[in-house]
């Protein structure tokens, strides 16, 4: 058997969009693990400045963190988040006070919580896979 | 031939990916990354780049307000997540809109947008020659024949191999209106044609035997644009 047949084959978390993960690295699964890494350090990041403008009620700040953190989870296959990022801003950009976007900072939240978590654990998988060539 | 380019993009992520991918294309250099308008406008007023790949919504000023103060006309690939933006594209001439993220084809198809719009530009008599008021006529200069332009407080010299004219205007001014894949200003009083310079030392070059300086704030761009192996 030479040492190619006996590399792991890769393929992305099937709760990802797959196909658009395909398309987007091909086969470059290092590329895809930086941007992986990258993007949760920028997410982590931005979405503690995100907290922080709602607790201030600065409506304005937290809009454009939003929009900012949004094209994120495209890179991640995640476009569904993509869509809820996408309706909160929105949201945002209609509300009056805080307390309009309370609820739905609410589901933001949880929605990034686990968005963060599924880029952990796709992470790891593309870590694990990439260590096998060095 | 590659196109420079400078990104402005104020997520990280989307620039890295985008740097990635001029890379792998061998057909766009990138010669800065800016996280906010502002930055990249101060290196847009002292260099010239053919290429912005400009993001809509930053801190501070939006891409398009960059596009509304920029003195010359590079080409603009807007890459931006929401498509809303599309009407003011294509009001602001850009020749491509990127929804983030992309993928390399979709990028690939807007660098050829980019190498079919510059060939039009080339091929653009507009662009091959200028007129200039000397001697009480109009006289057509073509950019080929052009070594350099230098200021003479409210004149400008047109220096060519046979003969120097002598016009009234600015470098200030001439720099909006010379092709930038011709020209470029090196000096506040010195426009060049930097396929005519022979060599540079320091903080001058040479065409033709002409001495010309290159200011400090310029020199970053002369070197960018030059071909170094």
């Amino acid at each position: 058997m030479s040492k190619g047949d006996q590399q792991i084959l890769f393929s992305f978390s099937p709760e990802l969009d797959t196909a658009f993960l395909r398309e987007l690295y091909g086969d470059d699964f290092r590329q895809a693990e930086l941007v992986f890494e990258s993007s949760l350090q920028q997410l982590r990041s931005e979405f503690s400045i995100a907290r922080a403008r709602f607790h201030d009620g600065d409506i304005t700040g937290l809009k454009k963190v939003i929009h900012k953190v949004k094209p994120i989870f495209g890179y991640v296959g995640m476009s569904e988040v993509q869509e809820e990022y996408k309706d909160f801003e929105e949201s945002c950009a209609n509300a009056r006070s805080a307390t309009d976007i309370e609820s739905g900072f609410g589901l933001i939240i949880g929605i990034t919580e686990q968005a963060i978590q599924k880029m952990e654990t796709e992470l790891k998988r593309l870590k694990q896979y990439n260590t096998q060539f060095l | 031939m590659k196109y420079h380019s400078i990104i402005v993009e104020d997520l990280p992520v989307a620039a890295e990916f985008l740097k990635k991918f001029c890379e792998k294309s061998g057909m766009v250099e990138v010669d800065q990354h800016f996280l906010n308008a502002e930055d990249a406008l101060r290196f847009l007023n002292d260099n010239v780049v053919e290429l912005i790949f400009l993001d809509v919504e930053m801190p501070g000023a939006s891409g398009f307000d960059l596009l509304d103060q920029l003195v010359y006309n590079p080409q603009v690939i807007l890459t931006t997540s929401k498509t809303e933006y599309a009407y003011d594209a294509f009001q602001y001439n850009v020749t491509d809109y990127l929804k983030k993220p992309f993928t390399y084809q979709r990028f690939l198809e807007a660098i050829q947008k980019v190498s079919k719009k510059s060939e039009q530009l080339n091929g653009n008599s507009d662009q091959n020659h200028m007129f200039i008021k000397s001697d009480g006529k109009l006289i057509r200069l073509s950019n080929e024949d052009i070594l350099y332009i230098e200021s003479m407080g409210d004149y400008v010299k047109f220096v060519t191999p046979a003969k120097k004219y002598i016009t009234h205007n600015t470098i200030k001014n001439l720099e909006t209106k010379v092709n930038p894949q011709v020209f470029m200003k090196v000096h506040r009083s010195y426009i060049v044609n930097y396929t005519k310079i022979d060599d540079i030392q320091e903080n001058v070059l040479f065409i033709k035997g002409n001495m010309i300086p290159i200011s400090k704030a310029h020199k970053s761009g002369v070197m960018q644009k030059i071909n170094i192996l």
